[in-house]
């Protein structure tokens, strides 16, 4: 075949002219450590989830719209022996630091004048509220025995300390109304353990206090990022005395942490897997041409960054952290070309042709598998994919054009056939073959208690000290930023309350009180506050004579004036104006109506907060028509349908890249029974993977997908090499090439496994019992099972 | 409202009773600080307090004088009892951040955490902070003028232009010895006043726990 004699043709053309082939091979080098020098490293949770129209990536863009996820939250927590006076100044002085560019909008509590205006407001704003069941309550408790009870409990309220201070409350609303709006306003308490105190937010214990700020830095620079923590840091030491405690959260702390690790991660990875190599080269290659097979993984990994930061405007670190695994898979080529010439060193051009056909194939069915994800709906595996598409490419053109000569050119003594492997690796084929089956059943049968995990932290580093602050912050405030979401929308505002109310009314009986958060109550739609207006001066017209009777004639028993309600009877009066949005944040919640209302560019989304619980789960599926169009969001939801794509992708990329190996294979072999048998590393590697994965309860993420892939590329390759030597008795110590080169993939996933950051260590895990089953099943099974499909 | 409930608290410092004469040069700054600091001494003695109160509201919205009586403890650091006996058999006592009220009349016992009460919230954190007598941090918020030195008789205006909308002014008046606070009114803006007269008062006298609980 003309492509196999190509590269010996090659080989022939630089034999002369080698010092060119060096110049150009090291400017090539030399320009991908540049490029790759210069790459900007981030850490994006956006390239783990998908960018199409996608279920997941919608419920995403959506969960970005929650209150609180962009916001920068800070929590001041004083000890036993500071008083709340101190906590509030710490407080001020941090917030008035707190300031452009690095934070905006910083707010300690209500943005209100005071809280008893707000107070007087909701009074005022009754009629709007009042629903047809607080009218039936009032005129339930218009009565004599009702009027009475009432009074009785403001004349014993007199007497008490707040009395003097309650009295202008009592004379105009004597009969306690003003409980509708306090009841509806309870909707908006987004923050469950949290009290006012001189206008700050405080814990109920009143040893923490809350700043929340919004900030102009995106959570995936990095740089800006560290700037961000770093001038917070100067301004806690500033402002905020000793004894009290300052934690701060927001993305921005995951993404420095998660970038930071895996940085280390990688800088470790690389350092002991490249040394895990050379001591391996130096094992069993112990030649001045090993050196030059242990540089083309190094070169590889440069150019593959290289490329992959001239397609991608950034680079995540996940990807370059797949370097490791890259290195392990470029030396094989490397590798079986070394042997292959060191072996048959009398004629070299005739090698590369006898090597290059298997390596193609090799290099040919692992871009396969690879390409299959470049189909992915996620950003990090695309990336993967390039990365190890553009690698796999630069180490077989390095392999089979530049290292000949290096490896030839230097060669003086071949390897000993014997020392190529031969009978040292042949074992009792029936018990080799018997081994391997109760194995694999065994591992098909824990392999069945896979899970796939779709949660997005199991594949992040929280460091503890965060992960502490998270849980201080939900035991201090309530589980304010765990809540599911649910978003009516509308063209505009009026038209997503009007949803907004019908999906109270079907929600609010039905969750305990305290547990949900929303708008409806307090800002119904205006043609509601309308018709709500009309019914309450109805009533009072109706029930006016009644009420003043009744007070006049009760209050007489208590010593009030005949004229002391008359405040009362001056505001059921007075006309009282809609409740907007507008006069709603003037009334001093802003912060709440923003966070529960968003505007987009041509609709208006109404947020209600829910329990992110299964029982709240099953009510929203169960609704029905008329709250078709909205949606509920929440992270247990969004990892499940993470979880189910990351299944099905799985599914589908083990089937498209079982099908392009498959037809490679066949392409080359044209032999079903050689076709199978190369597959033998696969099936091993994968169903050891799943069984021990499934055995021991690791959840299956969407890097163990990548992993499988690489199982699939790298297993079929040492199905082919083996193949090809037994079925064709190539003299080109496939054996120890298969042998080595399975030890130096095993050094790259090996370093990965001690990664500290959880997505580079489940590869490494997968991709280390996925190798660990196939070179083993290479080397025994295949030669087993050959032996006797054709004895 | 933070501002009336601030003149009950006045009760914890020592002092004397009203004097409709004001003596010379008791408004001098030095006079006055002198003044303060005495009381300031006295308070820091104080590690518990009872004394019978009657309480006359002075209401247009009521016919007659509203009279209460009733008795009153505060311990050291953060317990007190406001317990009226007549008309109502009512009250409510504060332990640390736990409260509860009570009403003889409908047999209701309340308990609850003191923030969640915001009435009684600031009531207990005014006498609390009085137990201090912080005199710097009242002259931010009242124009505080001497009407007696001996007994000490305390006018306090305030400055805040929230809190001049609900106070016109109130007046302290201690014991003739300054042990302890003989006399609290409170003027509201609209008129109506409040006064509150302390007798049998007993100070530093030890006080069970289970009184406040």
């Amino acid at each position: 075949m003309p492509i196999f004699t190509l590269f010996a043709k090659i080989y022939i053309y630089f034999s002369p002219r080698r010092r060119i082939l060096y110049i150009a091979t090291m400017l090539g080098i030399v320009a991908s450590i540049f490029v790759f020098a210069s790459i900007d490293l981030q850490e994006d949770i956006r390239s783990m989830l998908p960018d199409d129209n996608s279920e997941a990536a919608l419920d995403f863009s959506l969960l970005q719209q929650a209150p609180f996820t962009r916001k920068v939250i800070i929590n001041l927590s004083c000890g036993e022996d500071t008083g709340s006076s101190e906590l509030l100044e710490a407080v001020d002085r941090l917030a008035e630091a707190m300031g452009p560019p690095f934070f905006t909008n910083v707010v300690t509590g209500p943005s209100g004048p005071d809280i008893w205006e707000l107070f007087f407001w909701l009074m005022e704003k009754q009629p709007n509220l009042a629903t047809a069941q607080d009218r039936k309550k009032i005129q339930h408790e218009l009565t004599a025995e009702g009027v009475q009870r009432k009074l009785e409990e403001m004349y014993a309220r007199l007497l008490s300390p707040e009395g003097s201070a309650l009295k202008g409350l009592f004379r105009s609303d004597p009969l306690a109304l003003r409980r509708i709006g306090l009841e509806k306003i309870q909707f908006m308490n987004i923050i469950p353990n949290i009290r006012i105190e001189d206008n700050h937010f405080i814990s109920t214990d009143g040893k923490n206090a809350l700043i929340i700020a919004d900030t102009p830095v995106k959570i995936t620079e990095t740089g800006q990022a560290r700037q961000l923590l770093s001038y917070f840091q100067k301004l806690v030491a500033a402002a905020v005395p000793r004894d009290i405690e300052i934690s701060l959260i927001s993305g921005h702390r995951y993404t420095l942490a998660n970038t930071d690790t895996i940085q280390r991660d990688v800088i470790i990875i690389l350092a002991c897997s490249l040394l895990a190599m050379l001591t391996i080269f130096l094992l069993c290659l112990r030649t001045w041409g090993g050196l030059y097979v242990y540089l083309v993984p190094v070169s590889v990994f440069c150019i593959a960054a290289a490329g992959v930061s001239l397609i991608y405007e950034t680079v995540s670190v996940v990807t370059i952290g797949f370097g490791a695994v890259l290195l392990g898979i470029s030396v094989d080529f490397a590798l079986h070309v070394y042997f292959a010439i060191r072996h048959k060193s009398s004629n070299p051009s005739r090698t590369i042709a006898d090597v290059s056909r298997p390596l193609l194939f090799c290099g040919m069915t692992t871009l396969g598998a690879f390409s299959v994800l470049l189909f992915s709906s996620l950003p990090s595996q695309r990336q993967l994919a390039i990365f190890s598409i553009i690698g796999i490419g630069a180490s077989m053109i390095l392999s089979l054009i530049t290292l000949p000569h290096l490896v030839g050119a230097k060669s003086k003594a071949p390897i000993p056939a014997k020392s190529a492997g031969g009978k040292r690796f042949k074992l009792a084929s029936r018990w080799t073959v018997g081994a391997w089956l109760a194995l694999l059943v065994i591992c098909a049968w824990q392999g069945a208690k896979l899970n796939f995990d779709g949660d997005l932290r199991s594949i992040n580093l929280v460091p503890e000290e965060i992960q502490a602050a998270e849980v201080k912050l939900r035991q201090t405030w309530g589980n304010f930023r765990g809540n599911a979401v649910i978003f009516t929308e509308g063209l505009d505002l009026q038209s997503a309350l009007e949803t907004n109310e019908r999906l109270f009314d079907y929600l609010s009986p039905k969750i305990p009180a305290g547990k949900m958060v929303s708008l409806a109550p307090i800002l119904p739609s205006l043609d509601t506050q309308h018709l709500n207006r009309r019914h309450w001066n109805e009533f009072w017209s109706e029930k006016k004579e009644l009420t003043l009777r009744l007070l006049v004639q009760e209050g007489k028993v208590f010593g009030f004036s005949a004229r002391a309600f008359e405040p009362f009877f001056k505001r059921l009066a007075q006309p009282s104006p809609p409740i907007t949005a507008q006069n709603l944040r003037e009334s001093g919640l802003a912060e709440i109506v923003d966070a529960l209302i968003v505007n987009t560019d041509d609709k208006v989304k109404v947020l209600t907060l829910v329990p992110d619980v299964p029982e709240v789960a099953g009510l929203m599926d169960r609704r029905d028509k008329t709250l078709a169009g909205v949606r509920f969001v929440s992270q247990n939801r969004f990892s499940q349908i993470i979880s189910r794509a990351i299944g099905q992708d799985f599914r589908e990329f083990i089937a498209k890249a079982s099908v392009v190996v498959c037809l490679l294979l066949g392409l080359l072999f044209r032999d079903i029974k050689k076709v199978l048998l190369a597959l033998v590393p696969v099936v091993s590697g994968l169903l050891f993977v799943f069984g021990v994965m499934g055995g021991l309860g690791m959840g299956f993420n969407l890097f163990n997908v990548v992993a499988a892939i690489l199982i699939i590329g790298l297993g079929v390759d040492y199905g082919i090499l083996v193949v090809c030597k037994i079925s064709e008795g190539s003299n080109l110590a496939t054996e120890k090439a298969v042998f080595v080169s399975g030890l130096t993939t095993l050094a790259g996933f090996g370093a990965l496994v001690m990664a500290r950051h959880p997505a580079l260590h489940s590869i490494g895990v997968t991709v280390l019992l996925g190798i660990a089953a196939a070179v083993p099943s290479a080397l025994f099974v295949i030669p087993a099972l050959y032996q006797k499909k054709y004895e | 409202m933070k501002r009336i409930i601030f003149i009950f608290l006045i009760l914890l410092v020592p002092g004397g009773v009203f004097s409709s004469q004001p003596q010379k040069g008791q408004n001098s700054p030095e006079e006055k600080d002198r003044i303060f600091s005495q009381i300031a001494k006295a308070a820091i003695k104080v590690t518990s307090l009872e004394s019978d109160f009657v309480q006359e509201r002075h209401l247009s919205m009521l016919e007659d004088v509203l009279i209460s009586r009733g008795r009153f403890y505060y311990k050291k650091q953060d317990r007190l009892r406001w317990e009226l006996t007549k008309p109502v058999a009512s009250g409510f006592a504060v332990s640390g951040k736990n409260a509860k009220r009570w009403d003889a009349k409908s047999g209701r016992t309340q308990t609850f955490e003191v923030y969640r009460v915001p009435f009684i919230k600031l009531f207990t954190d005014q006498v609390f902070a009085w137990a201090t007598a912080d005199f710097k941090q009242l002259k931010k918020n009242y124009k505080i003028k001497v009407l007696n030195n001996s007994p000490v008789d305390l006018k306090l205006v305030p400055i805040r232009s929230q809190e001049k909308k609900y106070l016109a002014h109130f007046r302290i008046a201690f014991t003739a010895d300054a042990s302890h606070v003989n006399t609290v009114e409170v003027h509201e803006t609209g008129g109506d006043f409040t006064r509150i007269r302390f007798f049998n008062t007993i100070i530093n006298t030890p006080l069970p726990n289970t009184l406040f609980d």
